[in-house]
């Protein structure tokens, strides 16, 4: 054997290990191929993707513009009130939990209780929350508001946790030196540190937020989402299209004045 | 004045930090304090203004016992004295003049400390002193997107609005490059000569010490070992602090590329 | 804007030095945040009453789901296999497509601007709608079902995928880049072997990632009627079969967190 031969058989062993995770892939996907069932497309599909498009191309103006309570205008406002008051409450409940499992905080087992109380809380999917608080309130807008605010909790609090974890506490340090005591220390120490993270989270919960009341119509908790659903299950695709571009703008623009706020909050 | 009397200090763990400090430092001095690392010259600094506190001797700082105080009576102590660190320690994320104005806190109203609002005559105070360390067009300019020797001016306004007696720095140029070391260490000597306050610093750049020291403190092993004017330090003194690893310090120093 | 209608305060040191301090924008900011929540209360018909005196209900539901309906398993585990196999194929395709519509988005590459833009568009579009809605619209054209969710994941990936990996491909070194074409190398051919291998770590995390959120969303999507799940949550809630919905919850938390580990372990290796 010579050198060149002996380097090619030096070459690293994981390669076996890449085969068998690629083995156990494929397997899976051609698995999933037998499970999805292709037979339900029917003839129908074809026409009714056309119509849609054509919907989309053509939307109703009359519906786009209107600013009475059917028009897409308000229900986009209405769906943004729900966001908005969602993402307040929910950071509102969040900020106390996310003290309450911050490790540098309180005592490790009440840390660890609480993030399991998250992890359950965030499971649990915004639908099936919808579903439950329709129960407590009726149909309607408040419903969505509360699901909102639940669904935010998780998230918000495991980024407010990073956070508070990520301190940076040597200011502690010279703040003890001028003569401060811990009052102070907190509401000059801590609480600018924390402030601008803690918007810029909120701003970022907000946007996913707007995508989530967007659907939560779809349950009977107020916003776009069901007139969408009821303009489809009738074949108004003109009517459809007109929302779709409604919510498709609101949520681009939002999502652009996220990430500024974000960056100039973040980096200053 | 600061008059250190057979002070001894001992860390829980049983270290002893410092061991028989007998030392008088009047006021107006330029004192820098060099050693190996570990050596004490950190602790020797922390316990003038009681950030650590001294287990036997007595420590009287401009007539105040300092191991005596205690609670409201320390917090009022420290406010006559000034500190600056090698991490800065400031708060990144808001602007300089609100980082400076931190210096104020503790003599504000409660409902100034509740809204975080500061008085026009603080305000003028920071940027004063924003002013007396060159970087008042920097003010409201957040920390974050100053560079390192800017950052450490911050601190030095912070201390300097703070209007204090002494100025203690602990290590202030570990972290800064050699160019903007040197502008700090003038900052430093313009402090302590155009408003006679007592600078007292620890340092591991021997040369810089040399330079801008009038006052040798050298401590080896928790114990002062040379004591006196900075012309008079010679190779062998410093040798004898070094424990014999001058040459390496000096080496050290060469290859970070310290000029100054 | 902001300091036209509020020029900034001139402040004179004792020195005659001057400086412009900026007027607080905190104050603006707090009495915008104030009156969103004021006007969202009276949008939304927001009611602290009612939640005072029905919000026990909630918790009336979340008792009623302890202890969970054990022999309700048989019937769950073929819809969440569903599911999974859902989020499995839609994921695996929609990373797969994303590389060429990344490819096309990415300003480093493609020096047409127009055809930049357009998929650049494309994947903001997709990207915007939420799941749930293309779910709706995929069961109207591919009847109801799994093939329908599958679409659903399989264009949330891609948009998802493909906006990840055209800002890596962005980022990446061009030196190997230049080097491949000026030996003759196509754009196509120096793309693979001199870019893709650097975003390749980063490509199958961002995938791995994505498929753990589309188990979340698959679990959600039978309630449109695009198979897995879904169907039975909406079945169980709808029948106030509560116990039911505890067992289906359980089994999606319990499902999700090992997915969740496993894949997390996968991304740690990768990076």
């Amino acid at each position: 054997m010579n050198a060149i031969e002996k380097q090619l058989y030096a070459k690293p062993r994981s390669n076996v290990y890449i085969y068998i995770i690629s083995a156990i892939l494929i397997g899976l996907i051609i698995g999933s191929v037998f499970v999805i069932d292709f037979e339900s497309m029917g003839n129908s599909g074809w026409t009714i993707a056309k119509n849609i498009l054509l919907g989309i191309v053509t939307p109703d103006l009359d519906l786009l513009l209107n600013f009475t309570t059917q028009g897409v205008m308000y229900l986009l406002l209405e769906t943004i009130a729900i966001a908005f008051l969602g993402t307040i409450i929910g950071v509102l409940l969040a900020i106390p939990l996310a003290f309450l499992s911050a490790s540098n905080v309180v005592p490790k087992p009440i840390s660890w209780i609480t993030r399991l109380l998250l992890i359950v809380i965030r499971t649990i999917p915004s639908l099936v929350y919808g579903l439950m608080l329709i129960r407590v309130t009726g149909p309607g807008p408040f419903a969505g508001v509360l699901t909102i605010a639940i669904v935010s909790i998780g998230m918000l609090a495991k980024l407010f946790v990073d956070a508070i974890e990520d301190l940076d506490t040597s200011i502690f340090e010279s703040m003890t030196s001028i003569g401060c005591t811990t009052f102070e220390k907190i509401r000059f120490g801590i609480i600018p540190q924390l402030t601008a993270m803690f918007l810029s989270i909120g701003i970022y919960r907000f946007d996913m937020n707007l995508r989530e009341a967007s659907i939560l119509g779809l349950v009977g908790a107020g916003g776009i989402g069901a007139p969408l659903i009821f303009a489809m299950n009738s074949y108004r695709w003109n009517e459809v299209g007109s929302i779709l571009i409604g919510l498709v703008i609101l949520i681009l623009i939002v999502e652009i004045w996220s990430n500024n706020m974000r960056n100039k909050l973040v980096r200053g | 004045m600061i008059e250190f009397t057979n002070v001894d200090k001992v860390y829980p763990n049983k270290v002893k930090a410092l061991q028989n400090i007998n030392l008088k430092i009047e006021k107006g001095e330029f004192v820098a304090v060099i050693g190996l690392s570990g050596a004490g010259k950190s602790t020797l600094i922390r316990c003038i203004n009681r950030m650590h506190d001294i287990t036997h001797g007595s420590l009287i700082v401009d007539g105040t016992d300092v191991g005596k105080i205690k609670g409201k009576e320390i917090r009022n102590f420290r406010k006559r004295i000034g500190m600056i660190f090698q991490s800065f320690n400031l708060i990144t994320r808001t602007t300089v003049i609100k980082n400076v104005l931190v210096s104020f806190v503790p003599q504000l109203p409660f409902w100034r400390k509740m809204t975080g609002l500061f008085s026009k005559r603080h305000k003028l105070k920071a940027l004063t002193a924003l002013d007396q360390v060159g970087i008042l067009d920097k003010a409201y300019v957040r920390v974050d997107q100053l560079s390192g020797g800017q950052q450490q001016r911050v601190a030095l306004a912070r201390t300097l609005a703070q209007n204090p007696d002494i100025l203690l720095a602990d290590e202030p140029i570990a972290s800064l490059d050699p160019v903007t070391s040197k502008q700090v260490m003038d900052d430093f000597q313009r402090i302590n000569q155009d408003m006679d306050m007592t600078v007292i610093l620890n340092i591991h750049h021997v040369e810089v010490a040399l330079e801008y020291a009038d006052r040798i403190i050298g401590v080896r092993e928790g114990q002062i070992v040379y004591d006196g004017p900075a012309h008079d330090v010679t190779e062998e003194v410093l040798d004898y602090i070094y424990k014999g690893k001058a040459e390496e310090v000096k080496q050290e120093m060469d290859e970070e590329g310290v000029y100054v | 804007m902001f300091d036209k209608i509020f020029p900034p305060e001139k402040i004179v040191l004792p020195n005659g030095k001057t400086v412009l301090e900026k007027r607080s924008r905190t104050p603006l900011l707090f009495i915008i945040v104030l009156l969103g929540t004021f006007l969202s209360i009276r949008f939304t018909n927001f009611d602290f009453n009612v939640l005072v005196k029905r919000g026990h209900e909630f918790f009336v539901i979340i008792n009623d789901m302890i202890p969970p309906k054990w022999d309700y398993f048989p019937s769950i585990w073929q819809p969440l296999l569903d599911t999974i196999m859902m989020s499995i194929l839609g994921s695996t395709l929609g990373s797969l497509v994303s590389i060429p519509v990344a490819y096309l988005a990415a300003t480093n590459m493609i020096k047409n601007k127009v055809v930049v833009m357009v998929a650049r568009l494309f994947l903001s579009i997709l990207r915007t709608m939420p799941t749930l809605v293309s779910a709706l619209i995929a069961t109207f054209i591919f009847g109801l079902g799994t093939l329908a969710g599958t679409v659903a994941i399989f264009l949330f990936t891609l948009a998802y995928v493909g906006k990840l990996l055209y800002e890596q491909i962005e980022n990446a070194s061009l030196d190997a880049f230049e080097a491949m074409e000026s030996i003759g190398m196509t754009r196509v051919q120096a793309f693979r072997y001199a870019i893709f291998p650097q975003v390749l770590p980063n490509y199958l995390s961002t995938s791995l990632f994505c498929f753990e959120g589309n188990v979340r969303y698959a679990a959600i999507l039978g309630y449109v009627g695009a198979g897995g799940i879904g169907l039975l949550l909406n079945e169980g809630l709808g029948w106030r079969d509560y116990a039911s919905v505890g067992m289906v919850l359980l089994m999606l938390a319990i499902t999700v967190f090992l997915i969740e580990t496993v894949s997390e372990y996968f991304r740690k290796k990768l990076i």
